[in-house]
């Protein structure tokens, strides 16, 4: 324990957040037992349990966003001494990514979760009914167990003790053992580290809150259905656990759809969905929640499927646990692109996953005999025959997704038994994947079909029989057609494909048919048909924009030969572009134009001309994919695409690598450092010859006339020498205009860089030396002159125009209390009739005189402003003639410059990618309308 | 008598969903055990470069941040080299064919798919594991103004 009295702390905040934590804990645990009780006395409710329950809730609620607002406290106001806020904000963050720093870390994202718990918790206290006690209980059991993620107490078994939960409140100084706490004002000398770059924007705004909203929508159905389990109440419970399971299949799908629309917009892979191990484990909990929610409506309409109903609810939380367990355990790190930090909890998750597993599955077994399962068997020409099918295919699916998902996880455990054991890794997900995946999707696509003619209980089937062959036969018949035209469009070679986009088609066919001419406007019905028709687009998106890809950015004919064979040849996705060089594409003309910086983004416009096969241009856009720079400008820190969104084409293009000297200080250092530069001495109308090239020498200038002169002033004494470099091998020449400029005491340099010949062109600092004499040099004539008088020195003429008492010189810095002023002196040459114009200071400052000089480098004319006599009005200047040397300037060149004029991009051609996005939205719309259908009809 | 019959009539009528479910399943198995040939093990560069039918693999291994790394954009913007030591020490040269990563030289490890080609390693994919953010022990200090 130190001793030190720490300065600065505010420490009241970590205290409340403590008493916060561990109210939030103990009312969590008082509503599961009150909640118990409550269910208990039920049918006599002497004691009131349910009131007592409802306010543990409550209460345990309001702490939960106590404690929210406390770390929101010390986020906004920059507490470094607690963790959370080290670890998660910056003093440069802008407020708007406040939030977003809230969930970056593991204690607040649990939070988040606990949030939409409360919330969801709330609605179901506030709505009444008779299924609170026993929904609650568990929900708060669940709070329990999440809760016990931020607790951050030791427990004393383990060697040294282990600790449940991390709590976000607490002390930096407190978890990490640093020497700068053994400082007293360790405070001032820390900052945050900040939010990551790549979460800097609104996405990880809105994504996690709507995806935790999913995750705690997932445990309400699976609340009900032990609630059922346990009331031995088997289906009454099925209403409501319904309309739960589609809000869950919404909020969750909808997250899901926010992330992948983030990594398309914002991230460089160009793509929508990577089959990386975090995707896929969000993506089962929802397949099985789809499953639940179909035989749940079997289980509504005609009682089958009850059991099944209950344990894919039941799987789905724990999945949900499972895929959380997986993310924060780091043990994905090999085969997931997410990045992970560890944080100790992973014995923990286990238990939970274990914990509410074995409960789900302890109670069903126990009730399995009484749970009611009509004897008559469901028919062939059923529709919850074809439904129920349905719904295994899907599960059938997820499991297949869990197992090469959680090969890590298998690894790790043979690996405890048999240290030997072999990694076992999947060698191309996305292949992998997709080759499976592929038949479940074709068989949720007929099956969505055909089922959807049929009748609940096969009711009527002999009068219905006719009608249902008719309509079926014409379905097929029509989807054939429209496959035959559909992949004339998307260029798919494999029967497996075909038989899918076939099956997807038969499925928008059906459904289109029955949403606007069966049903005639049955809402609730129409829910699903909306859902099945966006399935239907979304497999037709997926196709399209995966078999119709292109690589835009393959030349295929600047490759240098090194490989045979096609295979390898369609991974060579980059492209060069030199600025302002037009370079042929796959079907467009693209041309590199300009960058452009705003604040620490670079964007580069590429403008894009499409052509058809005889080369006459089509359609013209620009696309400005950037980069990000940190801070200092010293590296890039992330990248973003652009993308042109067209309804059927969309063109992705990213940065994919910038020139070395660009990318960050390092190395544009080791750029610097390996440029080797000669001395050459050039005299005006002469040719220098290099090793590779030669350059006249054409005009001598005394101002800076070199692109980037922004900087230059007037009074600078400056030098240009422009020049004509020519290339010896090559056709090309190019002019340059390399500087050198004096500005008081500081040199200024333009050097000038020709990216086509490798060239990078100095003028030797020296020079400023040879030209500019010293003073010890100089030879002055002194003079005097009154306002408006004149002086004749060699063939120039010097006219004392006026007196400036606002004086301005480049070395002159103004003080108070100074007493200076300028003469405008007024130079013409005789001979020539040149005209110049110059302003010596004169200043007396704490009463001694002093005065700074200058010069009309074009005359060799340097000028003093000496004295000032208070009784004559008259001047005194000193001027002398000294003109500069023009012979032998000496001029420094390097000629292995590696150009930095070019980008290196990749850029993608998707076709139909919006009928993904149209159709996973109408998914999310169909189960939305549902749900909303069956609460208005209190159905 | 009256109940055995019920009985059996039950188990009759019980077949036909078990039947599908036992198709699917059957499918499913069958699913499954066609796609666990796409499961692999890590190899090494000596078990990678003994292979001859031209599949691709995977190697872990770490960058060799002391060996040269080459890429020339204005020569050819898709193909990277550098060298890399697998898991029992061996460093090969690898030609990867894509651009050179972002910070590439921060890697911890490396996982490279791909095979081998006239004796170099060519890597169609790789996927880089980078440090933390969050480094133990590591506090950042504010520079004064």
């Amino acid at each position: 324990m130190s001793e030190i009295q720490y300065i600065g702390e505010t420490l009241w905040p970590g205290q409340l957040g403590h008493l916060l934590i561990i109210i939030s804990f103990v009312s969590a645990i008082g509503a599961t037992i009150a909640y118990f009780l409550a269910e208990k006395e039920r049918e006599n409710p002497v004691s009131n349990w349910l009131g007592t329950a409802n306010w543990s809730y409550v209460i345990h609620g309001v702490s939960i966003f106590g404690l929210m607002a406390v770390i929101f406290y010390i986020m906004l106001n920059r507490m470094y001494e607690y963790a959370y806020a080290f670890n998660h904000v910056s003093d440069d963050l802008p407020f708007k990514y406040t939030f977003s720093a809230f969930w970056e870390g593991q204690e607040g994202s649990f939070l988040l979760w606990m949030f939409w718990h409360i919330i969801l918790g709330w609605v179901i206290i506030w709505k009444g009914g008779q299924w609170r006690p026993a929904v609650m209980t568990f929900l708060s059991l669940i709070q329990v167990f999440l809760t016990s993620k931020i607790l951050g107490t030791y427990l004393p078994f383990g060697d040294g003790g282990s600790k449940l939960g991390i709590n976000p409140t607490v002390l930096l100084r407190d978890v990490q053992d640093a020497p700068i706490f053994a400082n007293a004002e360790y405070l001032e000398l820390i900052t945050g580290s900040g939010l990551n770059i790549l979460l800097q924007n609104y996405w990880m705004t809105i994504h996690p809150p709507v995806t935790f909203l999913g995750f705690a929508a997932l445990s309400i159905p699976f609340c009900f259905a032990l609630a059922g389990l346990w009331r031995r109440d088997y289906k009454g419970w099925l209403d409501p656990g319904l309309k739960w399971g589609l809000f869950a299949g919404f909020a969750l799908g909808t997250g899901i759809l926010l992330g992948s629309v983030w990594a398309y917009e914002a991230l460089t892979f160009g793509g929508y969905w990577a089959w990386d191990p975090v995707e896929n484990m969000s993506l089962v909990p929802w397949l099985i929640i789809i499953a639940g929610i179909h035989t749940n409506l079997i289980a509504k309409s005609t009682g089958h499927s009850i059991r099944a109903t209950m344990v894919f609810y039941i799987l789905a939380f724990c999945l949900i646990v499972y895929s959380t367990y997986l993310v924060r355990s780091g043990i994905l790190e090999d085969t997931s692109v997410h990045a992970f930090t560890e944080m100790g909890l992973e014995n923990q998750l286990i238990f939970f996953i274990l914990f509410f597993l074995i409960l789900g599955l302890t109670l069903f077994f126990m009730r399995y005999r009484e749970i009611p399962n009509p004897k008559k068997e469901e028919d062939w020409n059923s529709r919850e025959f074809w439904m129920f099918i349905g719904s295994m295919v899907i599960v059938i699916g997820s499991i297949l997704i869990t197992y090469s998902t959680s090969l890590p996880v298998m690894n790790a455990i043979m690996q405890f038994f048999d240290p030997f054991y072999q990694s076992r890794v999947v060698e191309d997900p996305i292949e992998h994947y997709n080759a499976h995946q592929l038949w479940i999707a074709t068989l949720m696509a007929l099956l969505s079909g055909i089922s959807i003619y049929l009748r609940y209980r096969g009711a009527n089937w002999l009068n219905y029989r006719k009608k249902f062959f008719t309509q079926t036969g014409i379905a097929l018949l029509l989807t054939a057609v429209l496959t035959w035209a559909t992949i004339q469009w998307i260029q798919v070679v494999a029967w497996q494909y075909i038989l899918l986009i076939f099956a997807a088609l038969f499925s928008f066919i059906v459904n289109m048919d029955h949403l606007l001419f069966r049903i005639k406007g049955n809402l609730k019905a129409s829910g699903s048909a909306i859902a099945h028709i966006g399935f239907a687009t979304m497999i037709i998106g997926i196709m399209a924009s995966g078999i119709n890809k292109t690589y835009v950015s393959s030349n295929v004919f600047a490759q240098s030969g090194m490989l045979e064979g096609m295979e390898d040849e369609d991974l060579l996705r980059n492209i060069v572009l030199i600025k302002n060089e037009p370079i042929f594409m796959r079907g467009y003309i693209a041309t590199y134009e300009t960058d452009r910086f705003d604040g620490n983004e670079r964007s580069f416009d590429i403008r894009f001309v499409e052509i058809d096969e005889e080369g006459r241009g089509l359609d013209s856009f620009v696309l400005s994919p950037n980069v990000i720079y940190d801070k200092n400008f010293t590296q890039i820190e992330a990248a973003n695409p652009d993308i042109r969104r067209q309804p059927l084409i969309d063109i992705f293009t990213r940065i994919a690598r910038l020139p070395a000297q660009q990318i960050d200080l390092e190395s544009a250092q080791a750029v610097e450092d390996s440029l080797r530069f000669e001395t050459y001495y050039m005299n005006l109308g002469d040719t220098t010859f290099t090793s590779r090239h030669y350059i006249v020498l054409e005009e001598i200038h005394h101002s800076i006339l070199h692109p980037d002169k922004e900087g230059s002033a007037e009074d600078d004494i400056a030098l240009t020498l422009k020049m004509r470099v020519h290339s010896l091998d090559k056709d090309s020449a190019f002019t340059a205009l390399p500087g050198i400029a004096l500005r008081g005491s500081f040199v200024f340099r333009y050097p000038e860089q020709i990216d086509p010949l490798n060239m990078r062109i100095h003028l030797a600092d020296t020079l400023i030396e040879d030209l500019f004499h010293t003073e010890k040099e100089l030879n002055y004539t002194e003079f005097q002159l009154a306002q408006g008088d004149r002086f004749q020195y060699d063939e120039y003429e010097i006219t004392f125009l006026n007196v400036n008492q606002e004086p301005w010189h480049p070395s002159y810095d103004e003080r108070d209390g100074d007493i200076a002023l300028s003469a405008i002196l007024e130079v013409v040459n005789t001979e020539t009739g040149a005209e110049y114009r110059t302003e010596p200071v004169y200043m007396i400052r704490d009463n001694i005189q002093s005065n700074f000089k200058t010069m009309v480098p074009e005359a060799g004319l340097h000028f003093r402003f000496t004295r000032v006599d208070p009784n004559t009005g008259k001047m005194t200047f000193m001027v002398a003639e000294q003109p500069m040397k023009i012979q032998n300037l000496p001029v420094q060149i390097a000629e292995n410059v590696p150009r930095s004029d070019f980008i290196v991009l990749e850029a993608i051609r998707f076709e139909g990618l919006n009928f993904f996005w149209v159709g996973s939205f109408m998914m999310m719309i169909g189960l939305l309308f549902s749900m909303i259908v069956r609460l208005r009809n209190k159905m | 008598m009256v109940s055995r019959q019920i009985l059996i009539e039950n188990y009759k009528e019980m077949k036909k969903i078990h039947i599908v479910a036992g198709l699917l399943m059957a499918g499913a198995v069958l699913l499954f055990v066609i796609t666990s040939t796409d499961f692999g093990t890590y190899y090494t560069f000596a078990e990678a470069e003994l292979l001859e039918d031209g599949r691709n693999v995977k190697i872990i291994g770490q960058l060799s941040k002391d060996k040269e790394m080459v890429y020339n954009p204005e020569i050819d913007p898709n193909r990277f080299t550098f060298y890399m030591t697998d898991e029992e020490g061996d460093e090969r040269m690898v030609v990867l064919l894509s651009e050179k990563p972002q910070d590439f030289e921060m890697s911890e490890q490396l996982v490279l798919t791909g095979r081998f080609r006239d004796g170099t390693f060519v890597a169609r994919e790789m996927l880089m594991k980078c440090p933390s953010k969050y480094q133990d022990d590591e506090i950042f200090v504010r520079s004064e103004i």
